[in-house]
């Protein structure tokens, strides 16, 4: 039997007996009803005027209810709620096998550590794709229902084009999220690192460094953070591929050779 | 196993089960005696094939965590079908010794080979030929008793889809297949636990306290099994456990580990002989009878209702004692020869008092 097909196996079984699937996919719900909340807002100018403070922050994110800010709104959401979704996902995946001293049983095996780490992340990949595209496909039905003006099929793949970039930019920064909860044996230190890391993004993005710091890209890219999409370049995408890279490597090499003395 | 030449060694199930020649007609069998195969009419000793003395070797085993030596040179040597049990209080080594030999973790000096091989932190090892239970066992609670013995049937490569229900019948945990291993009770846990270790049909078996948290019942089901296991099957166990006792009854060797070094090794029979023994005296005068048994040369200490003494002379003749005593008018109310009990016996051996 393929070893990665087994432990792949495994770990979706884990995740579909699993109640924090239902509870990611919960939250990434949020971000279709929120963004359709706001094009109500936006679409009613005066009724919003009535709701205080949500319709002020609707006017500052988006302004008009259209197709291009209701996506703006879904691509905001990602780069945000996204990293943070992930990130909880990610901790999950390796922080319960500390957390319920299971990762006892993965390490004096015929299927290699390394197998583990890898269907590990493959699993991550496939929850956070599908929960994604669910979440924009969500997001269509949300803008449908609110019946906003400005559709295009251009605008809806170029929307979706960047959305799924923006995914998997956030994805490429998980591999960090996984390190630290093999280092740390658990969720709590990589949930501290995952608002350290939002907090320092939104930091160096205002200083205008944000090109340079991975976790500010996807933000950047969503023209959340910082002044201006402009701003990235290639360089900005390696620096996120080298802390995949770096990331993953490091992750497996912890797995591979540290004592797990507890 | 292999009896020739005074010396035992053991094959490794998928090798030809001889030894490259030059050899002696060789058996095959636990060590019962029973034999199991006997050497092929016109086998070829095949040259790739390697055979071990030891079903578990350690070489000046060593293990620091900064300036804590958590075990201290140790040597140990298991032989195949044997049931070692490993002692030592808390905190002696014992885990850190067995995680060890699972590779968990790297030696900071010395080697570890386990069934021939040597193991490594970096996953390398014979895991396919190897059970474990490393200190309490583990599951995922949200998952069935099934699901969680099913993970273990993929992730340790073996294809019979029936070995995760024979394994739960031999356990006798098929009534709570279907039920999530975090709703199970403790001895029902501990049960998946060793279901899982014996799920692949290993060679040998590491248990780590199996019987830790274990109701009496419990705890004589757990070695019942593991004796039966070894007998039938030529298992090799190699258990830890800070009870004497309870190791006492099911071990054919017994190894001692003490602030990380091992102190003792025996053979569990020897144990008795080994354990001091002492002739224990009552009487209603106990002044006069100390010191009249003093008076003979006899070194006897008052312990609060008897007295007692380790004289090899009174031991072998507690007659002549008894005679002494009645001669001098403070005849024994009781007279017996007893035997140092284990706990008493480990404690003296590893310097610890209560």
């Amino acid at each position: 039997m393929n070893t990665f097909i087994a432990s792949f196996w495994a770990e979706s079984l884990k995740v579909r007996r699993s109640l924090i699937t239902l509870a990611t996919a919960g939250g990434f719900m949020l971000l279709p009803i929120v963004g359709g909340l706001f094009m109500i807002i936006l679409k009613d100018p005066e009724n919003a005027k009535n709701l205080g403070l949500i319709s002020t922050k609707a006017q500052l994110v988006g302004g008009v209810a259209d197709w291009p800010s209701h996506f703006g709104i879904l691509k905001t959401g990602m780069a945000i709620a996204g990293f943070i979704l992930f990130s909880i996902i990610t901790s999950w995946v390796f922080g319960r096998e500390f957390a319920d001293h299971t990762v006892k049983e993965l390490l004096a095996l015929p299927t290699p550590r390394t197998v583990i780490v890898a269907s590990k992340f493959v699993i991550i990949g496939l929850w956070v794709l599908l929960l994604s595209i669910l979440i924009f496909a969500a997001g269509l039905i949300a803008g449908w229902l609110v019946d906003i003006p400005g559709w295009s099929s251009a605008l809806l793949w170029s929307s979706f084009g960047s959305y799924m970039l923006i995914v998997g930019l956030t994805y490429m920064l998980m591999p960090v999220a996984a390190l630290i909860a093999s280092i740390g044996r658990g969720y709590l230190l990589p949930l501290g690192w995952t608002f350290l890391a939002m907090a320092l993004a939104q930091i160096l993005g205002v200083l205008g460094w944000g090109e340079w710091f991975p976790w500010t890209v996807p933000g950047l890219l969503s023209e959340l953070t910082g002044p201006s999409v402009e701003a990235l370049g290639i360089h900005s995408y390696m620096v996120v591929f080298l802390t995949f890279v770096v990331g993953l490597s490091a992750t497996i090499i912890w797995w591979r050779s540290a004592d797990q003395s507890r | 196993m292999f009896a020739g030449g005074g010396k035992t060694v053991f094959y490794p199930k998928k090798c030809p089960r001889v030894r490259p020649a030059p050899c002696e007609f060789p058996i095959i069998g636990v060590p019962t005696g029973e034999p199991l195969c006997t050497i092929p009419s016109g086998y070829r000793p095949n040259r790739k094939c390697t055979y071990m003395d030891y079903a578990i070797e350690t070489n000046h085993l060593s293990k620091n965590y900064g300036q804590v030596c958590a075990v201290d040179s140790v040597d140990l040597h298991v032989q195949p079908g044997e049931i070692y049990g490993f002692l030592g209080l808390n905190g002696a080594g014992k885990t850190t010794t067995i995680r060890a030999l699972l590779g968990m973790i790297r030696p900071s000096s010395g080697s570890v080979q386990v069934l021939g091989q040597p193991v490594g932190p970096n996953g390398r090892g014979p895991w396919r030929r190897i059970g474990h239970m490393v200190e309490s066992p583990a599951a995922y609670p949200e998952l069935t008793v099934l699901e969680n013995l099913e993970i273990a049937r993929r992730l340790q490569g073996v294809t019979d889809k029936n070995a995760t229900l024979r394994v739960i019948e031999q356990l006798g945990i098929a009534a709570y297949r279907n039920r999530k291993a975090g709703t199970l009770s403790t001895g029902n846990f501990h049960r998946l636990g060793l279901a899982r270790a014996l799920l692949h049909q290993p060679e040998l078996l590491i248990l780590d306290e199996p019987a830790s948290g274990l109701d009496p019942a419990g705890v004589v089901e757990i070695r019942e099994l593991i004796t039966r296991l070894a007998r039938e099957q030529g298992l090799t166990v190699f258990m830890s456990s800070h009870i004497l006792t309870e190791v006492d009854r099911i071990a054919t060797r017994i190894g001692v580990i003490h602030k990380g070094r091992l102190i003792e090794e025996l053979e569990a029979d020897k144990l008795i002989e080994i354990r001091a023994r002492r002739l224990e005296i009552k009487t209603r005068d106990l002044a006069a009878a100390q010191c009249v048994l003093s008076e003979a040369g006899y070194a006897v200490s008052a312990n609060e209702d008897k007295l007692s003494t380790g004289d090899q002379r009174a031991i072998d003749a507690p007659e002549e004692v008894a005679t002494l005593l009645v001669n001098a008018g403070t005849p024994p109310t009781r007279l017996a020869v007893e035997q140092e009990n284990l706990e008493d016996y480990f404690l003296r051996l590893t310097g610890e008092t209560i």
